[in-house]
């Protein structure tokens, strides 16, 4: 773990010199350079988010370039941007997407480096950027539960409560055997607790449905009385219904959303600038307000009392982009 | 013949009686030009439309990359179809696919005689709320599934055990029966669609004929009537079972959960649910589907080939109408009921929801406009809405257009390369729509540069074009298939060129039909998202687009606001088509 913090705090620093050693002056030029490409096309697995584009029209109003979004699912972007690029078309600008997928198309090659960006020196730990990737937002995934169906003190309290013979039969789950939530929960779950934990919530026999916004109304209406892993960013939209989010004790889960410059982007200093300013404190707020953990230092405090006490818990883990095949080949051999 | 109806008039311009001249003259010119060349160009644009991004799905299946990354030529995804879990997700598939289609002809063909062959009140009105739950958005009518006929909260249920005082419930979604039932509510109206013309432009004289030498009602029907229609019926049947086998909300919405697997959730989690979307087993997958829809074709062709099924001659007729009596009470209880069970029940509970602050939570205190007004106040939504629209009207219009002239080359004709023709403006129906969506993108994106389809509306469209025109070459063909040739040849005895013949006779004829088939169209464009969201653009956002990004996005409630609007849409659209039927029979 002291290995992870000291190597995140290295990249950071050395993150940050150049940018540190980026004058005001240089960074000046980027702005301008960045005015007159006047346009930004942005690629985002962030679907149906207002929260991308508060920070758009904020870049649009400070800096007056015009920012086209394109949304799609992780994996149609990523299809997208390759076959463009094989075919020679360089259309998309900035690519925002899961850490694995971005990960992956790294590999691929469909990034360039960003060149710098100033407000990199202030993203914090866990999250970590290089010289092409940097954290945009992290969500984080805990349970849900009826209040009317649970009472108080009787929610799990840790996830190895899911396994308690009360819940047999009666949990809706995301898909371990897909990528998303479930496949993140099943990925740090299983390093934490090993296989035998996987087995005993397996006999338990989950409900697995990938509508993730149905399956928190469902659970609301009291079909169910559980519902695990919750996107915690969606409770604000139903915190009105009879519902309650629980963060057990060994913390959230999370998975990061990455920002990365397309390889020959149209507007690469748009994309630049683009980025900085999704770092900045008042960009990264709301997403906190949302329920989104910010990246960068100085957020948490400022954001709302009711997501405060949320996004001080502590994270328990993610998903290894390496692994990510392995882990779901083994949630197949378990859930059947 | 129809060469020498052609060679009658060479130098005379086309009147395509309300086409646009120019187009009409510019395609004209080209069958003029010589059959060869008409045939060609003909092929060269169905081959564009189909052949090409399945050429490019075929080398994805084919190849251990997709097109533009190295990788090497292998078997692999084919290979890896032979596997016991395969084979149970394709028993799965054909069975489900098999059951609804079959449930469903028999509900179509019920509800089609009701409403076209007896005097059960109220005809016109119960047409259109029969066909309405064909446009309501799948995944509207899930949702509202999911409350109403949930085993533990289920409103049905509920209202059952109070009833009842029983604890068991009657009806579960999530199992078999609950797929095969809400993928019924779509192919029953679609199925309904295709024959009650059938029923309509049947000449009665072959009825009549069957009674006066002395059948009963059920060997007429079965012998005669049956018999007449079963270019639309087999037409509709394997359109129906095609759609069935390409489903994708219905088994992932209430077979998933259950364990349930068919071939298209099976390829969605090959694309979307790796690390690494599985390209080439998905694309091996669905040729493999396409090899499964092609047995089904021939099939198709087999049976009818050589048979002449014309009803519709050139004497006067018009169709007969049984009168039941008290029992046609009976035959509007029946038209009620399905439209009860299909629509007042989910679109009731859609209403409902568009009320209330959540989806299914009816507090007086969480009652609100608030879901209207965000749609109203919506940009984006009135932005793909005109996109939609002017994809809508000009793909479905383009669509009938290339529909009709295939159709027409198929049915009426004996040119060699018919068959071809046929098979290429099949292709697009045979693979299932998130596997031909890549093959689009991939076709597209790798055009010459000089040639801007990329990025544009012009994609959309095309893929609309190629999407729909099976459905359009189905409609028109079965209507054409009862048109009697002698009206054809009469005709073009009286001077009329090719194109005029098309146009004044078969299309005015068919005319029906091809309104059918339009509004099929158009509402299928409404809907595709498989194709829309690879191909769409900044700036060219559809309807489809913006509704999952709603539903992804935490709002129902506002999809089903949209989903009551183009409810409201269709009403008025066949509306406005029933009205211009019924003027134009009573000038025919």
């Amino acid at each position: 773990m002291l290995k992870r913090v000291l190597a995140a705090a290295a990249t950071i620093l050395a993150l940050a010199a150049p940018a540190a050693g980026q004058t005001d002056a240089e960074w000046q030029k980027v702005v301008e350079a960045a005015k007159k490409e006047g346009k930004l096309v942005f690629y985002t697995a962030s679907i149906g988010s207002p929260f991308y584009k508060d920070v758009t029209r904020s870049f649009e109003a400070k800096y007056g370039i015009r920012v086209e979004a394109l949304e799609a699912r992780a994996s149609e972007i990523r299809e997208r941007v390759r076959i463009e690029q094989a075919a020679g078309r360089f259309i998309a600008d900035l690519h925002h997407n899961g850490a694995t997928t971005t990960w992956l198309m790294q590999q691929d090659g469909a990034f360039q480096p960003h060149g710098g960006i100033p407000n990199a020196r202030n993203i914090m730990p866990p999250y970590e950027a290089d010289e092409i990737r940097l954290p945009s937002d992290v969500t984080s995934f805990v349970i849900l539960v009826n209040r009317a169906m649970v009472k108080a003190g009787d929610e799990p309290k840790s996830w190895k409560d899911l396994i308690a013979p009360k819940w047999a039969g009666r949990m809706l789950a995301d898909d371990t055997r897909a990528l998303g939530g479930g496949a993140v929960f099943f990925a740090v779950t299983y390093e934490a607790f090993g296989k035998e934990y996987h087995e005993k919530l397996a006999a338990q026999k989950p409900v697995f449905s990938r509508d993730l916004r149905n399956n928190e109304r469902r659970t609301a209406r009291g079909e169910y009385p559980l519902y695990f892993p919750f996107v915690l960013a969606y409770y604000t939209q139903i915190k009105t219904l009879p519902v309650k989010v629980v963060i057990p004790q060994e913390g959230r889960l999370y998975v990061r959303f990455d920002l990365a410059v397309l390889k020959n982007a149209p507007h690469p200093n748009a994309a630049r600038l683009f980025i900085n300013h999704f770092l900045e404190v008042e960009s990264q707020l709301v997403y906190a307000n949302a329920g989104y953990s910010p990246v960068v230092k100085g957020v948490v405090e400022r954001s709302s009392e009711d997501m405060r006490s949320f996004l001080a818990t502590k994270a328990m883990g993610t998903t290894v982009p390496q692994r990510q095949n392995e882990m779901l080949d083994l949630a197949k051999q378990l859930y059947k | 013949m129809e060469q020498a109806a052609l060679q009658r008039r060479p130098g005379v311009a086309v009147d395509a009686g309300g086409l646009p001249r120019r187009l009409a003259t510019a395609v004209a010119g080209l069958f003029r030009g010589g059959r060869p060349l008409g045939l060609a160009a003909l092929i060269a644009v169905l081959g564009f439309l189909s052949l090409y991004p399945m050429g490019m799905l075929f080398y994805g299946s084919l190849h251990s990359a997709p097109p533009g990354l190295a990788g090497e030529y292998n078997l692999d995804g084919y290979a890896a179809l032979a596997t016991a879990e395969n084979l149970i997700v394709l028993a799965n598939t054909v069975g489900i696919s098999f059951v609804k289609t079959a449930l469903s002809l028999a509900l179509a063909i019920l509800l089609a005689w009701i409403v076209a062959r007896t005097d059960t009140p109220a005809r016109g009105t119960l047409e259109v709320l029969i066909t309405l739950p064909f446009f309501i958005p799948p995944i509207l009518t899930a949702t509202a599934w999911g409350m109403l006929g949930n085993a533990q909260v289920g409103t049905i249920n509920l209202a059952w055990r109070w009833l009842t005082g029983l604890e068991t419930p009657i009806i579960d979604v999530f199992s078999y029966g609950g797929v095969i039932w809400h993928m019924m509510q779509y192919s029953t109206p679609f199925i309904f669609l295709f024959v009650v013309d059938a029923f309509r432009a049947m000449d009665p004289a072959l009825e009549e004929s069957s009674r006066m030498s002395r059948a009963t009602r059920s060997q007429t029907f079965w012998r005669i009537t049956f018999a007449l229609m079963l270019p639309v019926t087999t037409s509709a049947f394997i359109l129906s079972f095609i759609r069935g086998i390409e489903a994708f909300e219905s088994p992932v919405f209430f077979g998933t959960p259950v364990g349930i697997e068919v071939l298209t959730t099976k390829i969605y989690a090959l694309i979307n649910h790796q690390s690494q979307p599985q390209y080439q087993s998905a694309t091996a997958l669905g040729f493999a589907v396409m090899v499964l829809m092609f047995l089904l074709v021939t099939w198709q062709w087999r049976l009818l080939g050589g048979r002449s099924f014309t009803t519709v001659t050139g004497k006067g007729y018009s169709p007969n109408v049984t009168q039941l009596g008290w029992k046609r009470w009976i035959t509007f209880a029946i038209c009620i009921a399905f439209f009860i069970a299909t629509v007042a029940l989910p679109v009731g509970q859609l209403l409902l929801s568009s009320f209330f602050q959540f989806f299914g939570f009816y507090q007086l205190d969480m009652l609100t406009l608030e879901h209207y007004r965000g749609v109203w106040h919506n940009r984006e939504f009135w932005s793909a809405f005109a996109n939609t629209m002017l994809l809508g009207v000009g793909g479905a219009s383009a669509t009938m257009v290339l529909g009709a002239i295939v159709a027409y080359v198929t049915t009426r004709t004996r040119w060699q390369g018919r068959r071809l023709i046929d098979v290429l403006a099949w292709l697009p129906w045979m693979m299932p729509g998130m596997v031909l969506g890549i093959g689009f993108l991939w076709g597209f994106a790798m055009l010459p540069a000089g040639i801007p389809i990329y990025g544009t509306l012009w994609a959309l469209l095309l893929a609309y074009i190629a999407l729909g025109t099976p459905v359009a070459v189905r409609v028109t063909s079965s209507a054409y298939a009862q048109i009697s040739n002698d009206i054809e040849e009469c005709s073009r005895v009286h001077g009329a060129s090719w194109w005029q013949t098309l146009w004044r006779i078969l299309v005015a004829l068919a005319w029906p039909a091809f309104a059918v088939g339009w509004v099929l169209t158009f509402f299928g464009i409404m809907r595709k998202l498989s194709a829309s969201i690879l191909l769409y653009s900044p700036g060219s956002e559809v309807l489809s687009v913006v509704m999952l990004k709603m539903w992804t996005g935490g709002k129902p409630e506002e999809v089903s606001v949209i989903g009551l609007f183009m409810l409201v849409l269709v009403l008025v659209f066949r509306w406005v088509q029933l009205r211009l039927i019924k003027t134009r029979i009573s000038t025919l």
